[in-house]
């Protein structure tokens, strides 16, 4: 028998894996089934595809695409830094205008925060593109919190002990931004704890987390680079 | 499950046995991180850790890729699946851990590529169906022979059937959530899905 005599009965199969066929019509697809091993074989083949499709793992592209992906993270980025320069002279400078910068940017984020504490989840997606809605709150694990926290500490660790090779208005401009962006996460949180929903405060609590980790890594790169 | 045990030799049974075995040989194997490294992975990248990202997305890219190419097609896979993976750097801190980290990447995926093609169409026209097969011929050719097979199986089908069974099968959409998704009843979905099916077991078997 070919795969056209059983047509009528292979096209159940599929709706018989899915549980939607009426009882009157899984009964006598189920009686088919006992007499036609073709039928058989076919529910078993479809079963097998359904079955093995989630764990497809897809084929990589021909080339590698992280370079470009990199670069495009590094654009995202907020803050852009100069690249770490081997050291010309004893002390470190950043260009003060992306230091600045980054103070203004850390200024708009904290404001920004407080200010959407006082408004409506709703109006957060009205009118803002850049805004996704129904976002959820970040909930870092204990362990990934605490490994934060000591990655913090450790690069605040090497800040504190190799400032002295930096400028000074460099130094008073890196910690000028760290507070701005503990401020900016204080106030962040303060409004969370009004509002703990607030997907957009928990990203922005995030986000600035990540601004600082990036700041600090920035600044340790510095004061290595200097020490060399 | 009904006893196949006198099926008859010779009718494509065996070969359906020979194309789609445990799972070995067609990229079943997990390609990806342990689930422990993932997770300390995914927190890191939340931090801004870009070596923990990079992980993350070679752990991930050959099934995002896979998925541009049965969703999207085209010459602008490459384009799109930098462009998910800078989108879900962006997005990290929205990312809860209540469902795993693979889940949420193809759904941020799914969506991205959805709106590529839907704008893509509005900008050049409404393709028909027979424009929207996918160029199988730009597998790698390093691929093993069975991953070709499934997947230029999947990149075959019809397009309205290929993105159903993408969506369900693979992807784990319902019905409901599909039709929102390509704008049709879930009826429709319904359908889509077993002619889906049907189709891939002839292809396979043929």
């Amino acid at each position: 028998m070919n795969q056209a005599m059983h047509s009528p009965w292979t096209e159940r199969l599929s709706p018989y894996l899915d549980g939607e066929l009426t009882d009157v019509e899984r009964v006598a697809l189920e009686g088919h089934l006992a007499e036609c091993a073709a039928c058989r074989a076919a529910l078993d083949d479809i079963t097998r595809i359904v079955s093995l499709a989630p764990a497809y793992q897809g084929s990589a592209p021909a080339r590698d695409l992280w370079p470009e992906i990199a670069a495009g993270i590094d654009r995202s980025r907020e803050i852009a830094f100069p690249p770490a320069k081997p050291a010309a002279h004893p002390r470190r400078q950043f260009s003060l205008g992306h230091l600045l910068a980054a103070s203004v940017a850390f200024a708009v984020i904290g404001a920004g925060a407080a200010w959407l504490a006082g408004r409506e989840p709703a109006s957060l997606a009205a009118g803002s593109p850049a805004v996704e809605p129904a976002v959820v709150a970040v909930s870092a694990s204990a362990k990934a919190d605490a490994a934060y926290d000591q990655a913090v500490l450790d690069l605040a660790s090497v800040l504190a002990q190799g400032r002295g090779r930096l400028d000074t208005a460099t130094v008073r401009v890196i910690e000028d931004n760290l507070a701005i962006i503990d401020r900016a996460i204080a106030e962040a949180r303060a409004a969370i704890a009004k509002d703990p929903a607030n997907g957009y405060l928990n990203s922005q609590v995030a986000a600035n987390r990540r601004r600082k980790l990036d700041l600090l890594r920035r600044a340790a790169d510095a004061v290595t680079a200097s020490a060399s | 499950m009904p006893d196949r045990s006198n099926a008859a030799p010779g009718d494509g049974i065996q070969l359906v046995d020979t194309m789609l075995p445990d799972g070995e040989g067609l990229g079943m194997t997990a390609a990806a991180l342990p689930v422990h490294a993932e997770q300390t992975d995914v927190a890191l990248a939340v931090r801004g850790d870009g070596a923990a990202f990079e992980r993350l997305y070679r752990a991930h890219v050959a099934r995002v890729n896979a998925l541009a190419r049965w969703l999207l097609g085209g010459d602008d896979v490459e384009d799109a699946v930098q462009e998910v993976f800078i989108r879900v750097w962006e997005k990290l801190g929205t990312y809860s851990g209540d469902a795993a980290f693979g889940t949420w990447l193809h759904r941020v995926a799914v969506n991205h590529f959805l709106r590529r093609r839907e704008r893509r169409s509005v900008d050049h026209g409404r393709t028909s169906e027979a424009d929207q097969a996918m160029d199988s011929a730009a597998a790698p050719r390093a691929t093993p022979v069975l991953r070709i097979a499934i997947e230029r199986a999947v990149g075959q089908l019809p397009a309205r059937a290929r993105d159903v069974f993408v969506l369900h099968d693979m992807e784990g959409y319902k019905h409901e959530e599909i039709a929102g998704m390509l704008a049709i009843d879930p009826g429709t979905s319904r359908s889509q899905l077993h002619r889906a099916r049907l189709l891939l077991r002839q292809q396979l078997t043929s």
